[in-house]
């Protein structure tokens, strides 16, 4: 899966400015990005519903805009919610959604069979899905994704409110699609998912990359630092010139109500830091961040994943 | 092409495996047929109307006043008119109120007298204001009779004299004066049989052969008439429910999941419109034999009704496509079909014959596409007429199908794309 600088604007809003990232064949690629960040326009770039414009989107060789067809046929998608028929048992859900990506007769049922094994859900293949429970619907979900044996997946946060065990479930299941060689990228609210499961990731904010890497690269550019996240009242005009004050201490964001620095000891620092945030308004609440993936998420976007 | 049969048949598939809607749906037209059949097709079968009852308060209580309702239901009237005796006005008012009479005639006191004295002689007539068409009917004939009572006074002068100067003398009449009074009487009414011999104006009523009364045609022949425009009236509310599943796909992310499969666009529009359009075929088919079987609905060029039946689920295809393209929530497309459907069946004739509307009305209803469907529908049904005679209204209903499709496509376009 290749992206070369795509570009993308909605009348004012620029919603991708140029965005690049490859992904090869078995690799986890994980999109951390908030809300708004750019990730979907990108999934829906290169799904092939919506055109970018300017740069490219390759999937298997094949560009998604000349070749949209022939590249949706190696693509699979597992959308963030559920998009099975409800009425129908999980085999004709997966019958109809093979017969769309040309599977047939006794090699679309075996693909089905094989798949519905897979997903553990060969046991009550033949129920309404809509009998069924969150985390068998989210499996389905996949298995309806993946039939075809893509080269490529998109998982859009596939595994969003659900409970642990099935989180695990479905984090295994990503893993063993791209064991059998499938490039798979991966967007996630879950930090600690993509820590665990990402090969490469791509920080993602206001329709840019703005960090890649695997998970040490990432956690060197973060540095030994940590972060102090102060919130109450805070004279936001007056605080950059202030912290210029203190030794060793980077600001990150500040707004009337948060402020964030990044320090290299918040055992040693804070205690300087403290009073002067006092001067410069009412701190209610100080938190501090370990060296992490997020703190390098916080440093790169200013805000939190979550937002 | 490939994609989009397969699409439909999925859609199909899934409707076959919940049909509780559509039956309930089917059941609308069917229901309101049911009613219409029970309630005027054996009147239209026997070429009668049910009897209109009205009732009679008789407050002079003489010979002259009893004849009243003998006039009144007797006769070639008695096949219309039944009557029923109020005991007092507070009875009949409450009788006129629970819709069981449609008219109180009140022969009030001294009818009799007024007769003798030559004066007018009056009768109250009560229409009951709840009702239209009954009460009018009796007072025309009502007036009719009075008309001919009038011609029969003016011909029997003579012997009510007789009987005022016999009143006058305060005695009982001889047997001659008797015999003279009959005899009054009886040229009285002579004279009026020359009038009623006179047989330059004839009606000559056709009927079946071996018939003695009824019409031309049957129940069937009538249900003809009332069919087509509630079977479109009821097919194009289950149209709204089969596309409310498209646009319940649209918001529960299948239609996404479809149109990112290696299916074109026009491929995936194509899929959801063929599967309306075959369902709604179907069961416009599935309706015209019902209407066959149960109401002895004669479907007669069978051709021709499958192309009008064609068109129309294609228009209906299209105008439901349209909605949800438009639609941002089901709920917005459901009002929004609602009210089109609602407006196109009013203004097209479903439940008031075209033939009763306005000129300018007609004009409107003949050029939409169910009330073009609905003309061709009872053309064919009740004269049998062919293709070839219903260009006009075949035409209607085709232009505005393809107009609705394009409009549906282009918007869907726009709003994939968007």
């Amino acid at each position: 899966m290749e992206v070369a600088n795509l570009r993308k604007r909605f009348g004012d809003l620029e919603a991708l400015r140029g965005i690049s990232f490859h992904v090869g064949a078995g690799e986890i690629y994980g999109l951390l990005g908030p809300n708004g960040a750019g990730k979907s326009t990108a999934i829906n770039i290169l799904c092939g519903l919506v055109p970018p414009d300017a740069g490219s989107a390759r999937l298997n060789g094949l560009d998604v805009v000349r070749q949209p067809l022939e590249a949706r046929r190696t693509l699979g998608v597992v959308p963030q919610d559920v998009a099975v028929y409800q009425e129908l048992s999980a085999r004709d859900n997966l019958a109809f959604f093979g017969r769309l990506y040309g599977l047939r007769g006794a090699a679309l049922r075996a693909r089905v069979d094989e798949i519905l094994q897979r997903v553990s859900l060969a046991d009550r293949d033949r129920e309404p899905v809509g009998q069924y429970s969150g985390g068998m619907l989210r499996r389905l979900n996949i298995a309806a994704g993946v039939l075809h044996r893509p080269r490529a997946v998109l998982f859009d946060e596939p595994t969003v409110g659900l409970d642990p065990q099935t989180r695990l479930n479905i984090l295994e299941l990503v893993r063993a699609i791209a064991r059998d060689g499938a490039a798979v990228v991966y967007t996630t609210h879950y930090l600690d998912e993509a820590e665990r499961l990402c090969d490469r990731i791509g920080i993602i904010d206001h329709g840019a990359i703005l960090a890649e890497g695997t998970l040490a690269e990432l956690r060197r550019a973060a540095g030994e630092r940590e972060i102090a996240a102060l919130r109450g009242t805070f004279r936001a005009d007056a605080v950059p010139v202030a912290l210029g004050a203190l030794p060793d201490l980077q600001l990150i964001k500040v707004t009337e109500s948060e402020l964030l620095v990044s320090l290299a000891s918040a055992e040693r620092q804070l205690s300087a830091l403290l009073p002067l945030a006092a001067q410069l308004g009412e701190v209610r609440e100080v938190a501090v961040r370990q060296p992490s993936l997020e703190n390098l998420f916080i440093k790169l976007t200013g805000r939190d994943l979550r937002e | 092409m490939r994609t989009a049969g397969i699409i439909a048949a999925h859609h199909l598939k899934r409707l076959a495996r919940s049909p509780g809607l559509i039956l309930l749906l089917m059941a609308i037209p069917l229901t309101l047929a049911g009613i219409e059949y029970a309630a005027f097709a054996p009147s239209a079968a026997s070429g009668k109307l049910p009897p209109i009852k009205v009732l009679v308060l008789d407050e002079d209580r003489t010979f002259a006043s009893s004849a009243v309702p003998r006039l009144v239901g007797s006769g070639p009237l008695a096949d219309y008119i039944e009557l029923d005796t109020a005991a007092d006005v507070p009875s009949a008012r409450r009788s006129l109120q629970r819709g069981q009479a449609s008219a109180l005639i009140v022969v009030p006191k001294g009818f009799q007298q007024a007769l003798l004295d030559r004066k007018t002689a009056e009768i109250r007539f009560v229409p009951n204001p709840a009702q239209t068409i009954s009460p009018e009917i009796v007072h025309s004939m009502l007036q009719m009779l009075t008309a001919i009572v009038n011609g029969l006074l003016a011909q029997a002068q003579a012997p009510l004299d007789a009987i005022n100067a016999v009143a006058a003398a305060g005695r009982a009449p001889t047997e001659d004066e008797v015999a003279e009074i009959s005899r009054g009487f009886f040229r009285a009414g002579e004279r009026l049989q020359i009038l009623n011999q006179m047989q330059e104006l004839t009606v000559d009523v056709k009927r079946p052969a071996g018939a003695s009364q009824g019409f031309e045609w049957g129940a069937g022949t009538f249900f003809a008439y009332i069919f087509p425009g509630l079977v479109m009236f009821g097919l194009m509310f289950i149209s709204q429910a089969l596309a409310t599943r498209l646009l319940r796909d649209r918001e529960a992310g299948l239609q996404r999941r479809v149109a990112i499969a290696p299916a074109s666009r026009a491929a995936v529009l194509a899929g959801g419109a063929l599967y309306l359009f075959v369902a709604l075929t179907v069961l416009l088919i599935v309706l015209a034999l019902i209407g066959n079987l149960v109401f002895r609905l004669e479907l007669k060029q069978p051709a021709t009704l499958l192309a009008i039946a064609v068109g129309f689920a294609f228009f209906a295809t299209g105008l439901q496509l349209m909605v949800i393209a438009m639609a941002r929530s089901e709920a917005g497309a459901q009002a929004v079909a609602g009210a089109v459907i609602m407006i196109l069946s009013l203004l097209g004739g479903a439940f008031v014959p075209l033939e009763s509307y306005p000129a300018a009305l007609r004009a409107i209803g003949e050029t939409l596409p169910n009330g073009a469907a609905q003309k061709a529908f009872v053309d064919v049904l009740v004269r049998g007429t062919a293709l070839g005679e219903l260009l006009r209204q075949v035409g209607i209903i085709w232009v505005w199908a393809l107009a609705l499709v394009a409009i549906a496509v282009t918007m869907e376009r726009r709003r994939l794309a968007a």
